[in-house]
């Protein structure tokens, strides 16, 4: 009994990423007091060599595909696809941050390690393959968030952000606890694959049990995702946070949510699938109008992109309403497109923002094509991708999503969805025009130059969301492989 | 070849700017090679089998870059590079010295090859792909002059109202591919009798219409091309009248002969074209600005193809292809014309102008033969064009009327265009109006000639490209023998008819135009208007909704979670089994009953409380109730914990006590009472849930394994204990670790308390 306590190498090296990150996170933790207060982007550096490693581990990892720890955690295609998304948006946050904080008087160690403890969490819940696991990885993730979302601690909408983000996402993470005790109160194990086989195998399936299990957990995770009816936080939190960390928010942690949400659904509930479809449906159908309708009318640009990411939530939900593998793989590719997209686009507002924030509304970006041309380029860039133009990787994303729910027989959700992203059309093509066709703002003018780590957030993204848009097959063919496998 | 002949232009388009700034007189005649090259090069496939070519681009998604070279895509790729190489040539002239031009010559590049991509494309996916980069190059060519805010609001309401049909088209092509389980159009293309019979036929034909009718301005959404006049000319005259607006045509040509010949077809495609053409042509009679009068005109050409595309057949594809090609060359050099106008004479109001034929022969010439086309007079290629539309209509007399009324007006308008402005008395503009320099009356000219040759030389020149495209529409082999003369019959007295009542319209125009401007003022503003209010209305909605759900306030948030999850339960509970039948109360026994009662008690009077000293007492009530029940039911351990963490907490509360804000009564007695009821509510099912589990066989495996094995492996009778130093002792070595650096972390916060906080 004892031998399987023991790891071997090949269970360490499928868990590799995790530990090379949590060991830099630490690493940072201790330099921390060690570094002088000009120096404190060295521990970014660190931290950015430590995702970078820790990315090149998940390839290795990936070459060696299999379950461990007694099955507690499982490296196959699905992790994979999320443990690079999560891993590529804090690299991404750490770029955009250095400007920011530096300008905040607020550049410390712990930001860098908290950002990374936070992407160890959430590539543990991408891995997980056991409840417990799963839960453990979704706080680990969400308590560093939750201090992410105030680090700025003098700032008073800071501490809002933090604090209503702390009591909701705890009382709902709440839900999603009693939702494993009632899988667990069900069939007796927490493990996915044991609870899938005991569902199918019984002959008289905890029907009831598992419906209201789905429910609860479907409010712990549709919390964590922005899905209607849950999304209220979301612009309030959004617009309230340091606006790196807004957009390690919208990409990391809800990649990783959306991951579990996936592997939970499509595995454990399977058999349920009648029961929470319609849900889903409702909440899909929900999050894409409310985001939308209510992005309309925003002049803070990071409120609007608060809607527009409750918006896409929603359009991904349509994808899981779909349970089917195409619907898998849709909702992965486009979750891919989504944090490139939606980390270029906040980091374009982090520069913008200057100091305090006060400049965060479309307003303030105004003239801002004349005066920083390249700059408003990468922003139309990915204000077009998060439309859904072609050549972007958002067209593709949602192209994929609405055919994925056409071949469900999803008609009316996939044309009420249809419907919705032409009304989204409205607020990111506003942005567009003020942007070109209005005279420099007082911002716009006096703006600064882009430093390179920030030029860096953006070229990356707008480089990936346009390898999205034009040579998607690679990507796609890649998810769809996940998928099928996910399904078995 | 294909390929390259689509992407040529794009590639050509990221070196237009630095072209156009090495070489600023010579570069836009430079930049027209390459669609004169092409246009040569698709010139030379008239008459030859249909070419396809195909590369994989996302076989997952079944998505080709593939394209065809048929005779339908032809005319229309003629049309896209040579009206594209003088606009070229017409644009450097009209914008000479502007400081972005080289940027408008890159984005007419992307355009035209953009365009060429939708006529090409034979892939639904690729065709979506290069129809929403129309759009874009046309926002942007149009939001060109960006200073003005007209300009900015039409290039957005173009995009708007384009690129939702866009989303609509594109639903439609995956129906298509549901129904036909392909997204080629030539496989597309071949089942049509599948496709009409299938159920989704109806839904998919109304959203690729949608698509069509938004890009192709049909009623009652034309109402943005007119307002996109206010692009620069050379953009009018390529993207609004010869190419752009007829992607939708392009669309509704390229797959009547799979969704073509029913009821909906028919139906929709004649009463929107119709209403579009009497509509457009009424509107274009009674405008005064040049460039106006063309847009509306433009609008009714564009009914009049989909009305013929409605009534298909032989006659109806012939009678599109040719009114399509007549067009595209008349028109064309209309808007060329007029901004040559504009260009040299400062105004396109035609009250303000009059007798420039003496200072602008060439134009002049130009515009007289162009409109002579438009008014479909021999020996013009309008001429064959209006034939065979009459042809066409003679379905039915009513429609017949419709065709017949829309010519009359067309005459009207033609004149109003090309021989108001040029002959009669002239007239002092506000610039001294001189000839355009060459590359302004190059285009106009160019294509005004081709109509007067395709109309004298037709059997010739025009029937192979026609036969072949009105071959492509019907979907079955067409002949085109074009002529002049056709004998006496009934097409021809209606022409003769048109000519009189035309001429007729036009020499009383003084008097008839100003009865018009109420129509006009109500037709030109309705469609316009529903547009505005459902942007008002969604305004509205937004407004509405934001305030309903997102009020900022905590407690909001935590109801709403709260009730989503009562319906849930509840509705699981409800369609499942129902709570389970159980006897509750038969083995209660009386401290049982008095600890909970204890419990209620003291939650309740925490809720009650009006000091927070109250509150926190009350609660410790809870929480030792809750201790007891442990107690009760056998779990000391747990009872243990449950009573310290309860002590440390109210001890921490009391401490912070006295540094907290006055307690106050925040909420009303309403909010109270609403609070009260989804709490018990949420309390209640929450227990009939436990219960329902409780009364379950839950899996034994775990407990029983400890209670077997806590004394023969480790030796302890404990089993608790056990656990805790045996068979979890890692764990609770690891527990006690991080106990033990909190601690370390606690004790150096109070160290560092005295410190005062420096400055940052």
């Amino acid at each position: 009994m004892l031998d399987s306590f023991i790891p071997s190498w090949a269970e360490l090296l499928r868990f590799m990423p995790e530990i090379i990150l949590s060991l830099v996170g630490s690493l940072l933790v201790m330099l921390e007091p060690v570094t002088g207060p000009k120096s404190k982007s060295m521990l970014g550096h660190v931290a950015i060599a430590g995702l970078i490693v820790a990315l090149g581990a998940t390839f290795v990892a990936h070459a060696n595909p299999g379950a461990a720890f007694s099955s507690m955690i499982v490296v196959d295609g699905f992790a994979t696809f999320f443990r690079v998304i999560v891993f590529t948006v804090g690299i991404l946050t750490i770029f955009s941050s250095y400007q920011y904080l530096d300008r905040e008087g607020s550049n410390r160690g712990e930001y860098y390690a908290l950002i990374l403890f936070s992407v160890v969490g959430q590539s543990v819940m991408v891995v997980a393959n056991e409840l417990i696991m799963i839960f453990i990885g979704l706080e680990i993730s969400s308590i560093a968030t939750y201090v992410l979302a105030g680090f700025l601690r003098d700032d008073k909408r800071n501490n809002e952000s933090a604090i209503k983000y702390f009591l909701l996402g705890s009382f709902a993470t709440g839900f999603l606890l009693y939702g494993i005790a009632l899988i667990y109160g069900a069939t007796g194990t927490t493990d996915l694959g044991e609870v899938r086989q005991a569902v199918l195998q019984s002959a008289e399936p905890p029907v009831l049990l598992l419906s209201v299990a789905a429910g609860l957990m479907f409010i712990g995770l549709g919390f964590k995702v922005s899905g209607a009816p849950f999304q209220m936080w979301t612009p309030d939190v959004y617009q309230g946070a340091p606006t790196p960390v807004t957009a390690f928010m919208s990409a990391g942690p809800k990649a990783a949510a959306f991951a579990i949400f996936l592997r939970i659904f499509v595995t454990v509930f399977e058999s349920v699938g009648d029961r929470w479809e319609p849900l889903i449906w409702a909440s899909a159908l929900a999050s894409m109008t409310i985001g939308n309708f209510a992005a309309l009318q925003q002049k803070n640009f990071k409120r609007l992109l608060a809607y527009s990411s409750i918006a896409h939530a929603g359009y991904v939900l349509v994808a899981l309403t779909a349970r089917s593998e195409i619907g898998t793989a849709s909702a992965m590719f486009y979750l891919a497109a989504y944090a490139l997209m939606n980390m270029g686009a906040f980091a374009v507002i982090a520069h913008v923002a200057g100091k305090g924030e006060t400049t965060v509304d479309v307003s303030d970006f105004a003239g801002l094509g004349a005066k920083q041309p390249v700059t408003a380029a990468l922003l139309t860039i990915f204000m077009l991708s998060l439309i859904g133009v072609p050549l972007t990787g958002g067209f593709f994303g949602k192209f994929y999503i609405f055919k994925a729910a056409l071949e469900s027989k999803l008609l009316w959700l996939a044309i009420l969805g249809l419907l919705n992203s032409a009304v989204a059309a409205y607020y990111y093509l506003r942005v567009l025009v003020v942007m070109y066709m209005e005279e420099p703002s007082a911002r716009t003018e006096n703006l600064e130059p882009m430093p390179m780590s920030l030029q860096a957030a953006l070229w990356l993204p707008a480089a990936g969301v346009l390898f999205l848009g034009i040579f998607p097959s690679a990507v796609l063919e890649f998810a769809s492989a996940s998928a099928r496998l996910l399904g078995q | 070849m294909i390929h390259a002949a689509v992407l040529s232009g794009f590639v050509l388009a990221v070196f237009a700017p630095a072209i156009q700034r090495r070489w600023p007189k010579a570069g836009s005649w430079m930049l027209s090679l390459l669609p004169f090259g092409l246009a040569v090069l698709f010139a030379s496939h008239i008459g030859e089998e249909p070419v396809r070519e195909s590369t994989a681009w996302i076989p997952a998604l079944g998505a080709d870059l593939a394209f065809r070279l048929d005779g339908l895509g032809l005319v229309f790729a003629l049309i896209i590079s040579a009206v594209g190489a003088f606009v070229l040539i017409y644009a450097g002239g009209y914008l000479k010295g502007h400081r972005h031009l080289g940027r408008i010559q890159c984005f007419l590049l992307l355009f035209m090859a953009s365009m060429l991509g939708v006529v090409l494309a034979d892939n639904l996916v690729a065709l979506f792909v290069f129809w929403e980069l129309t759009s874009v190059t046309s926002y942007l060519l149009i939001g060109f002059d960006h200073e003005r805010e007209k300009s900015r609001a039409a290039a957005l309401q173009a995009l708007l109202v384009t690129g939702f049909g866009g989303v609509a088209m594109l639903a439609g092509a995956l129906l298509l591919q549901q129904i036909t389980g392909t997204l080629s159009i030539e496989g597309v293309l071949g089942q049509g009798e599948t496709i009409r019979a299938h159920a989704l036929y109806v839904p998919a034909l109304l959203l690729i219409l949608l698509g069509a009718f938004t890009k192709s301005a049909q009623f009652p959404f034309h109402f943005w091309l007119p307002n996109a006049m206010e692009a620069p000319t050379p953009v009018s005259a390529y993207l609004h009248s010869a190419t752009m607006v007829k992607a939708g045509i392009y669309l509704m040509a390229r797959l009547s002969p799979a969704l073509g010949g029913t009821d909906w077809w028919f139906g929709l495609l004649v009463t929107g074209g119709a209403v579009t053409m009497l509509a457009g042509a009424v509107l274009a009679f009674g405008k005064s600005d040049l460039k106006q009068i063309l847009a509306y005109s433009t609008v009714s050409a564009l009914g009049m193809l989909t009305f013929v595309l409605g009534i298909g057949g032989e006659a109806g594809a012939r009678a599109a292809v040719v009114l399509l090609i007549a067009h595209s060359l008349y028109k064309g050099a209309l808007f060329m014309a007029a901004g040559a106008v504009d260009h040299e004479a400062g105004t396109r109001m035609i009250e303000d102008l009059g007798g420039l034929r003496g200072a602008m022969p060439v134009t002049a010439a130009a515009a007289l033969g162009a409109a002579v086309s438009m008014a479909g007079l021999p020996p013009l290629f309008g001429f064959i064009a209006k034939e065979l539309f009459y042809e066409a209509a003679e379905v039915h007399p009513v429609l017949l009327a419709c065709a017949v009324a829309t010519g009359i007006l067309t005459v009207g308008a033609a004149g109003l265009v090309a021989i108001r402005p040029f002959f009669g008395r002239a007239v002092q503009t506000l610039k001294h109006a001189h000839e355009a320099p060459s590359s302004l009356w190059l285009g106009p000219a160019a294509l005004a000639a081709g109509g007067i040759v395709f109309g004298l030389f037709s059997g010739t020149a025009a029937g192979g490209l026609v036969a072949g495209a009105a071959s492509s529409v019907a979907g079955i082999p067409v002949t085109a023998e074009l002529g002049l003369l056709h004998g006496i019959n009934l097409t021809l007295l209606l022409s003769a008819f048109t000519a009189v009542a035309g001429v007729a319209l036009y020499a009383s125009a003084d008097r008839i135009r100003p009865l018009l401007r109420p129509v006009v003022g109500s037709l030109a503003w309705g469609p316009a208007g529903w547009y505005d209010a459902l942007l008002a209305s969604m305004m509205r909605f937004a407004t509405f909704q934001t305030r309903l759900l997102q009020n900022g306030l905590l407690p909001h948030y935590l109801r709403v979670t709260l009730g989503m999850a009562i319906l849930l339960i509840g509705v699981a509970l409800v369609r499942g089994t129902g709570p389970p039948q159980k006897n509750l109360l038969t083995d209660v026994r009386l401290h049982e009953a008095v600890v909970g009662i204890l419990i209620l008690a003291g939650a309740f009077s925490s809720v009650r409380a009006t000091s927070r000293l109250a509150a926190i007492t009350s609660l410790g009530v809870v929480a030792l109730g809750l201790a007891m029940t442990f107690v009760l039911f056998g779990a000391p351990d747990l009872a243990m914990t449950q009573f310290l963490v309860e002590t440390l907490t109210v001890i921490l509360l009391v401490l912070v006590i006295y540094k907290l804000p006055a307690y106050t009564q925040k909420s009303s007695d309403r909010t109270r009472l609403r609070d009260a009821i989804v709490s018990v509510i949420a309390g209640s099912l929450f227990t009939v849930l436990v219960l329902g589990v409780t009364s379950m066989q839950l899996a034994p495996e775990i407990s029983d394994y400890y209670i077997e094995n806590s004394e023969k492996l480790a030796h302890g009778r404990n089993i608790v204990n056990v656990i805790l130093v045996d068979f979890r002792g890692l764990d609770t070595l690891g527990e006690i670790t991080v106990l033990s650096i909190a601690a370390v972390g606690v004790y150096a916060l109070l160290k560092l308390r005295p410190h005062k906080e420096e400055p940052s």
